[in-house]
């Protein structure tokens, strides 16, 4: 079996599209409609920050999320509870974006044939080395009116 | 009524615990496996583990697995809630030992149905 | 929210026209996120002028009133009544002699309530295999139901994890129910201001969260016409927190645990 046949149910937008509105329905909004396709060009993500786990696998595939830092600030609020103007540490950032990207893997991981260990999150400033990685797909999501970010890569 | 809510991340402890707290529990905290088991010997009053599978040092399937072992914690119910959402998986947990298994992500109303089944809560019915 | 109070007042009386349903004030919301998709499909820029649109168009009301008359459900839906089926109610109809049970799932919605009936005779009486009858107004819930293939958000509502792995089997993104439990329940389009659905007499009856939306009257009318479907010594289960006291006086309640069960009350089954 071939990395591409192993990933063919999530080359479409749809999957990760539910993945997301599910966990932003249930834990970050409470309540459905504030997650959905960004129309338009790509955005460009302000002072841009990146949350992955990887599953492992005969190709190990990496799960990414990609937002703003103010997005990711926002979305650590979210989840703590937080009042809209508390200030969020880096500790917590890293926390609740890693989680979230954990969540997102390992619904991702659910869906596909003969998914190996999902690694534990890895947030950062930058982005992962992806250099000899392929990417099987990306998508954003408008948040609130802020983009969002979900690729998959295979790394070779 | 006393719960030890087991995750390496702390906003999924703040939110697994909140619930639980509103449930009626006290609520102590572990970040890994092995923490867990020093709380589990720490506290003799727990009845209840709230467990992530994917953490560091030990995993929550390990601490399932080495609380199964044990005849003093044979009535604690152990409650995975993890994104390891495979039937493989969840067949893997319970073989092993855990009562009930939680996919991420979750509401309230998901675990407290699930207590609710297994007798630790009585829920008042909301129309 | 974008509805206003007259476009809410229309959907409602639409709403209680077709199905005696009742959206009082206070419900606006429900409307609201109910309708939302309907709208975006439809193109609409809100629900109100989604509504307003309604007007002129009665192929659309169909769409509405089913979007509107669909239950928030779980599965085990509060617990309690399930385990009093398998402890209490079961074995008193089998020490009765009753081998053949014949159930009715009212306002079964997608089929989350027949099912754990299913899983729950499977789990305790294995031996018996209860013809089960489930019925709702809504098409699309009965095709959900027939389909018996749930999301990964419907799973973990009520599904203890040991049913999970028995029963069902993950494809992809959802989870489908094992044939052997699926087989057990035959879905039908019903309506509950109808006379009761083929199938009975009923030996249990479950008419779970549907009264509360029906005026004193019409839950009298339902409560008889289930009645008059029900063998004489059946049992009804109601939702946690309905009645049928102050409502009908001929059932009798019995008091099991937290629960009440109804029964006929004797020799006043018609």
């Amino acid at each position: 079996m071939t990395s591409a046949a192993t990933w063919e149910p999530l080359t479409g937008m749809d999957p990760v599209m539910t993945i997301a509105q599910d966990l932003f329905t249930t834990m970050i909004d409470g309540e459905p409609g504030h997650l959905s396709p960004w129309l338009g060009d790509t955005p460009v993500l302000e002072d841009p920050r990146y949350a992955w786990v990887d599953v492992d696998g005969p190709v190990v595939t990496r799960v990414m999320l990609m937002a703003g830092r103010a997005t990711g600030e926002n979305l650590t609020r979210a989840l703590l509870a937080m009042d809209a103007d508390e200030p969020v540490s880096d500790a917590d950032f890293a926390d609740a974006v890693g989680e979230i990207a954990n969540v997102v893997g390992g619904n991702v991981k659910s869906l596909v044939t003969n998914p190996g260990a999902l690694s534990l999150p890895v947030v950062g400033r930058d982005e992962p080395d992806n250099s000899s990685a392929m990417r099987i797909m990306a998508t954003y999501f408008g948040w609130k009116g802020a983009p969002l970010g979900v690729s998959l890569w295979a790394l070779t | 009524m006393k719960a030890l809510v087991i995750d390496d991340s702390r906003v999924m402890r703040k939110i697994v615990g909140g619930i639980l707290v509103d449930a009626g529990f006290e609520v102590v905290e572990a970040a890994d496996g092995q923490e867990a088991l020093d709380q589990m010997t720490l506290n003799d009053d727990i009845t209840l583990c709230c467990i992530d599978w994917n953490m560091p040092v030990m995993s929550g399937f390990e601490f399932v697995v080495e609380v199964r072992k044990h005849v003093q914690w044979r009535d604690v119910t152990l409650m995975m809630i993890t994104t390891e959402g495979e039937q493989g998986q969840i067949v893997r947990a319970l073989a092993a030992g855990a009562h009930e298994y939680v996919i991420k992500p979750f509401t309230p109303e998901v675990i407290l149905d699930k207590l609710q089944f297994l007798g630790l809560v009585e829920m008042k019915e909301t129309v | 929210m974008t509805l206003t109070d007259d476009a809410f007042d229309f959907v409602a009386t639409l709403v209680r026209q077709r199905s005696a349903i009742q959206l009082e004030r206070g419900k606006e919301y429900l409307v609201e996120s109910r309708l939302a998709p309907l709208a975006r499909t439809a193109g609409a820029t809100d629900v109100d002028s989604y509504v307003r649109a309604l007007r002129n168009d009665v192929t659309k009301h169909d769409l509405v009133v089913e979007a509107l008359t669909t239950n928030e459900t779980s599965w085990f839906r509060d617990a309690n009544p399930f385990a009093v089926l398998h402890t209490t109610v079961v074995p008193e109809l089998v020490g009765r002699g009753r081998r053949d049970f014949r159930i009715w799932s009212a306002a079964c919605s997608s089929g989350q309530e027949p099912y754990s009936i299913a899983m729950t005779f499977s789990e305790h009486f294995p031996a018996l295999r209860p013809q089960i009858i489930a019925t709702d107004l809504s098409e699309l819930m009965l095709d959900r139901g027939r389909a018996g293939e749930y999301t990964q958000l419907e799973i973990n509502r009520g599904l203890p994890a040991p049913m999970l792995v028995k029963y069902f089997e993950r494809t992809g993104a959802t989870f489908q129910i094992t044939p052997s439990i699926r087989n057990q329940v035959h879905f039908r389009h019903h309506n509950l201001l109808e006379p009761a659905p083929l199938g009975g007499p009923f030996d249990i009856v479950f008419l779970r969260n549907v009264l509360i939306y029906f005026d004193v009257e019409t839950k009298r009318d339902v409560l008889r016409r289930v009645r008059m479907s029900m063998a004489p010594d059946g049992y009804l289960f109601l939702g946690a927190a309905e009645t049928t006291i102050g409502v009908d006086e001929t059932w009798e309640r019995i008091q099991v645990g937290n629960t009440s069960i109804y029964r006929p009350r004797e020799g006043k089954t018609r």
